[in-house]
């Protein structure tokens, strides 16, 4: 069996046959990204009408298009209005199979819409991808048994991705020591910063005076963490994933401590595709009504 | 078996597509990312706060000091709705401080929200000094009233200009 061979039957599983729980748990899923997706649409336009006033750093599509336009006159809130509507078409399979494409794209404009104002930040991400993956599934791969693997299967295979290319990221941005204890300090503070600024007081947490008061146990810290990162990619073969994905999500709870910073969806999104959350719920549930096999 | 190797074939394209964009993008277009974040250790780096020195002395408000030793008390800016991280780069990320952007800086802050009082925005620096410690210095950047914005007297102009850590 060749590598791709190998990745792709990890990702896949071809040789499983659909369940009824998949169809459950996939439709829960998608339920989960739409209401994120819905969440974060209103939260960004309102922040936009609000507070946006000059683009600081032009992001993706901002580049070639003049976002502040967006500022006034409720168009965020208009374009997060559009978005609700056309997923909410897409969940219950209503319209073109192109559909979940131009949420994508709208998708975007109001990612950028927002996040004009020099902070790139990268929770959203997942959200974000899964999203792409639910249009190219729903445009190439629109079949019963089809679909649920592909899109399930090419979103475990960004988010491996991901979290390798943040290992090489660090190697080629810094260099092997990376993991220098003295850079969670820095890392610390600086995010103290932000607490204080944003709350009027901050005091250390228990780990980070650990870390703060020695240098080798805040590089166990980092290297634990760059480890970590790096294996994200055994996630394609689905009898390592639900053992990296544990990994990733004590990492990110390490993150959350040491510096302050929640991952919230993402935590949640590796705890329902890190696990096969489809076996348990075939222990429950013993057929899928032709309503949900309609909507999938 | 057929479906799933175009399914790879299809991830295959998307990661032409992905590599291309993030390459011509800095890095980043969402949802696409080379996922950069700390990957530049070791540097200094400057945040900012928003510090209400409407009781203070002119004399001192301009000084700069160290962390430690803040002479008036943060505004949290979840307080008045306004995101921290926004505002933080708002402030280190801008070059130039034309009276367009002095302006976009107060409303962001809300000249509602600062009625009477006196709002010094000012950068925040961190820095390793030696084998063991973290330097932070506060510098007051600008003061910020309810109608007008003030340049530190104490800095060059440069610093107004472009881009200075």
């Amino acid at each position: 069996m060749t590598w791709i061979s190998s990745i792709t039957r990890g990702l896949f599983e071809p040789e499983r046959n659909t369940s009824p729980g998949e169809l459950w748990f996939f439709k829960f899923f998608e339920l989960f990204v739409v209401c994120y997706t819905i969440y974060y649409v209103w939260k960004w336009g309102w922040y936009t009408q609000l507070r946006n006033v000059e683009v600081v750093l032009p992001l993706g599509l901002a580049n070639y298009l003049d976002v502040s336009l967006f500022f006034d006159h409720y168009l965020a809130l208009i374009n997060a209005a559009i978005i609700t509507l056309l997923i909410t078409l897409c969940f219950l399979r209503k319209g073109p199979k192109w559909l979940y494409m131009v949420v994508l794209v709208l998708f975007h404009l109001q990612h950028v819409i927002r996040f004009s104002q020099g902070e790139i930040p990268h929770s959203q991400h997942l959200i974000g991808m899964s999203v792409f993956c639910f249009a190219i599934g729903a445009w190439f791969f629109p079949s019963l048994k089809q679909m649920p693997r592909f899109v399930m299967g090419a979103i475990i295979f960004f988010i491996g991705l991901g979290y390798t290319s943040a290992f090489f990221s660090k190697l080629i941005g810094t260099g092997i020591n990376w993991y220098d204890g003295r850079h969670l300090w820095l890392w610390i503070s600086e995010k103290s910063i932000d607490i204080l600024s944003r709350e009027g007081v901050y005091s250390p947490n228990f780990l980070q005076q650990l870390a703060l008061n020695s240098t080798s146990i805040a590089s166990v810290i980092l290297l634990i963490g760059w480890f970590t990162e790096l294996i994200g990619f055994t996630m394609w073969w689905h009898k390592l994933r639900p053992y990296t994905t544990t990994l990733l999500i004590g990492m990110h709870f390490g993150i959350t401590l040491t510096m302050n910073i929640r991952f919230d969806a993402f935590v949640i999104q590796l705890i329902l595709v890190g696990f096969p959350w489809y076996l348990l719920i075939d222990n429950l549930v013993k057929s899928a009504p032709p309503w949900l096999q309609k909507i999938i | 078996m057929a479906e799933s190797f175009r399914g790879m074939k299809i991830i295959g394209i998307i990661l032409i597509i992905y590599a291309a964009l993030v390459a011509t993008h800095e890095g980043e277009f969402w949802p696409f990312s080379i996922y950069p974040m700390f990957s530049q250790a070791g540097n200094p780096w400057t945040r900012a706060m928003v510090l209400d020195v409407t009781d203070l002395p002119d004399e001192i408000i301009w000084q700069e000091h160290q962390l430690d030793q803040k002479i008036a008390p943060p505004v949290p800016l979840r307080s008045i709705g306004v995101d921290q991280i926004d505002y933080s780069n708002f402030i280190s990320k801008t070059d130039e401080w034309t009276p367009t952007r002095l302006d976009a800086l107060r409303q962001m802050l809300g000249p509602g929200n600062i009625q009477e009082r006196s709002w010094m925005a000012a950068k925040v620096h961190g820095t390793l000094v030696g084998e063991d410690s973290v330097m932070v210095t506060i510098q007051p950047f600008l003061l910020i009233t309810a109608d007008s914005v003030y340049t530190n007297p104490n800095l060059p102009s440069a610093h107004y200009q472009k881009k200075v850590r």
